[in-house]
């Protein structure tokens, strides 16, 4: 009885929620970002060397090196040096005396450092494809640090929206004053806050494992990338209650769910260009935990231990804010 | 089918009581009208019943089932209409009412036919959020059917309707009594309440005044007079006579076979009148 309300209540939330231009751009946007990541950053599949060089400062080598990479030309030296600082990996060759120098921003990997020193090492010397005898399989970086960053940033906007999402639709409930009726009902109030979570988590994991499956990370541990997103979407999932709980109009409770960006940037900052004594000022956000979880997977790295240590720490922050949210959630749906 | 006894209820958990000491019976089959004025603590003792507020003090059930513990399979013997009209404003009518029927576990209704009892047929396909007040209500109404309740809870039922669909609710109302349903009707209606209700309860300060049937009210309140207009040599007489004396009734059966009657009422009292006398405090 209890699992049959709780699928009614998801299916009419899913249904209305097409119906509603803010809700179905929750549930539609995060794939179109997705798209957008495609287009704007390189393919996972696309190497993950590229070089920029001097266009007609020496076509024999650009033409050489895009033989073993991708080589993008620039007019002059000063855009060859604009386009090694951006935030992808670039490595420049330049021309210095009579012979050329690696340019690099100086975060790049070691390893596309080397195979850059290697590569012009090989030019130089004058050895052709037809001289090699063994073959590059793999090259250690596989997916482009952009994308991957991006990828990451999406995968907990989403679970951001599910919480929005949830928000809506229990102020949909609270402004028609539904919540009564349900509750004359055989309808448990757990069976309809897990019906209306169904909904949230549903959109969170469809939306996540499509955006993968777009920004073509199909080869990661998807099991594992689902475990994330439910983990780290709870607590999105929570604050939305409350907030539809608490707000008396579609924009106050999206405006009021949008105040978790904060600590979502500010976690993904803290991972991202904080050095390591510091992210312990990180530790008590889940975005954090999730985000980390995240790198991992997409990079196609992760293990189980240190996942499932991940995942708890992220549950074990989520059950301490349930704890505390808990008593306001079931009497506001009262 | 419904027995309460010794309710309390403060919203503030404090002494500061909505309802105070309320205690009585309603048996199956029965129509009960719980009348008094807004604040009066009808709401908050529906509310008890019907499971949306926890009870504090005090032993109630309905249907056989002891409210302090309220298993969910009560909901399917009960059906509860709303005064304030609920109903999602972003599904069709039809799909508001397949949507509730879904959720229970009992047999139900066929949404189309709740529809068309309630005069929306034609609407069924419309989205609630461009209904009317009124036939918000009504689908409020139709759905609290869904169920075939056993045990129909009524708050304000006519509320906001205009006379024509009122009077169709009454019936609908009167048939399902008809049928063997017991109806606990909440309302500030004295008339609804007199049309309709086999006994009715008078509360008001969250304390019940006194509770009896319309009929007996009306002969314990109301005054025996018959106030008669008749014409006579061109002018309008109007004249008031006892139904207790016998002078004064061979006096009116003089005036009824020799003149022409113009209008004769009997002057009982009215619910709300007596209400007054009873409370002090009119209904509204």
């Amino acid at each position: 009885m209890m699992i049959k309300n709780i699928w009614i209540i998801f299916i009419r939330d899913i249904r209305v929620n097409t119906r509603e231009f803010m809700t179905l751009y929750m549930m539609i946007i995060p794939l179109v970002l997705a798209v957008g990541i495609n287009l704007l950053s390189p393919g996972i599949n696309d190497t993950s060397v590229n070089f920029a060089l001097v266009e007609n400062e020496n076509p024999e080598q650009a033409a050489y090196f895009d033989d073993f990479a991708h080589v993008e030309l620039f007019s002059d030296q000063q855009r060859v040096e604009d386009r090694v600082r951006s935030r992808d990996d670039v490595v420049g060759i330049l021309p210095k005396d009579n012979g050329y120098y690696i340019m690099t921003q100086g975060n790049e990997s070691e390893l596309v450092l080397e195979y850059a020193k290697l590569l012009n090492v090989l030019y130089e010397s004058d050895v052709q494809l037809e001289d090699a005898r063994s073959e590059i399989i793999e090259f250690g970086r596989t997916v482009p640090p952009l994308k991957k960053m991006l990828v990451n940033m999406l995968l907990l906007l989403i679970s951001m929206l599910a919480g929005m999402l949830i928000a809506m639709n229990i102020l949909e409930e609270k402004m028609d004053q539904t919540v009564s009726a349900i509750n004359v009902t055989p309808t448990s109030r757990s069976a309809f806050i897990l019906g209306k979570s169904f909904t949230g988590m549903f959109v969170a994991l469809f939306s996540s494992i499509a955006c993968l499956l777009i920004t073509g990370f199909y080869n990661v541990n998807l099991g594992q990338a689902a475990l994330v997103v439910f983990s780290s979407t709870i607590l999105s999932l929570l604050i939305g209650f409350i907030q539809g709980i608490n707000s008396d109009d579609a924009m106050e409770a999206a405006g009021s769910v949008k105040l978790m960006f904060l600590p979502m940037a500010g976690s993904i900052a803290g991972y991202e260009f904080v050095t390591g004594n510091w992210q312990i000022f990180f530790y008590w956000s889940p975005f954090y935990w999730a985000y980390r979880a995240n790198d991992m997977i997409l990079s196609k790295s992760g293990t189980w231990p240190r996942l499932i240590l991940y995942i708890g720490i992220i549950l074990a922050i989520c059950g301490a804010v349930y704890t505390l949210l808990a008593p306001r959630i079931r009497k506001g749906l009262q | 089918m419904i027995e309460v006894e010794g309710l309390y209820y403060s919203y503030s958990n404090d002494d500061n009581f909505a309802v105070k000491d309320v205690s009585f019976k309603v048996a199956e089959g029965e129509i009960f009208g719980f009348l008094g004025p807004s604040g009066a603590g009808k709401s908050t003792t529906q509310g008890i019943l019907t499971g949306l507020l926890q009870l504090q003090k005090g032993n109630a059930s309905v249907a056989g089932y002891d409210i302090k513990n309220i298993s969910r399979k009560m909901f399917n013997k009960i059906g509860m209409s709303f005064e304030q009209s609920n109903v999602y404003s972003k599904m069709t009518a039809k799909e508001n009412l397949s949507f509730y029927s879904k959720l229970f576990d009992v047999e139900t209704r066929d949404p189309m036919e709740l529809i068309n009892l309630v005069g929306l047929g034609g609407k069924e396909n419309m989205r609630t959020g461009e209904f009317s007040k009124g036939m918000k209500h009504r689908l409020t109404f139709a759905r609290s059917m869904i169920n075939n309740p056993s045990m129909w809870f009524l708050d304000e039922p006519t509320t906001g309707l205009d006379p024509a669909i009122a009077a169709d609710i009454k019936d609908i109302i009167k048939e399902h009594n008809n049928k063997g349903v017991t109806v606990f009707l909440t309302t500030h209606n004295m008339y609804i309440a007199d049309e309709l209700c086999d006994r009715v309860a008078f509360i008001i300060n969250g304390e019940i005044r006194l509770i009896d049937s319309p009929k007996n009210l009306k002969l314990q309140y109301g005054k025996k007079l018959v106030e008669v207009e008749y014409g006579q040599d061109g002018n309008v007489k109007k004249e008031t006579f006892s139904t207790i004396l016998q002078e004064d009734k061979d006096l009116l059966n003089k005036i009824i076979a020799d003149k022409e009657i113009l209008t004769m009422h009997t002057k009982e009292a009215t619910l709300e009148e007596i209400f007054i006398k009873v409370t002090g405090r009119g209904l509204a």
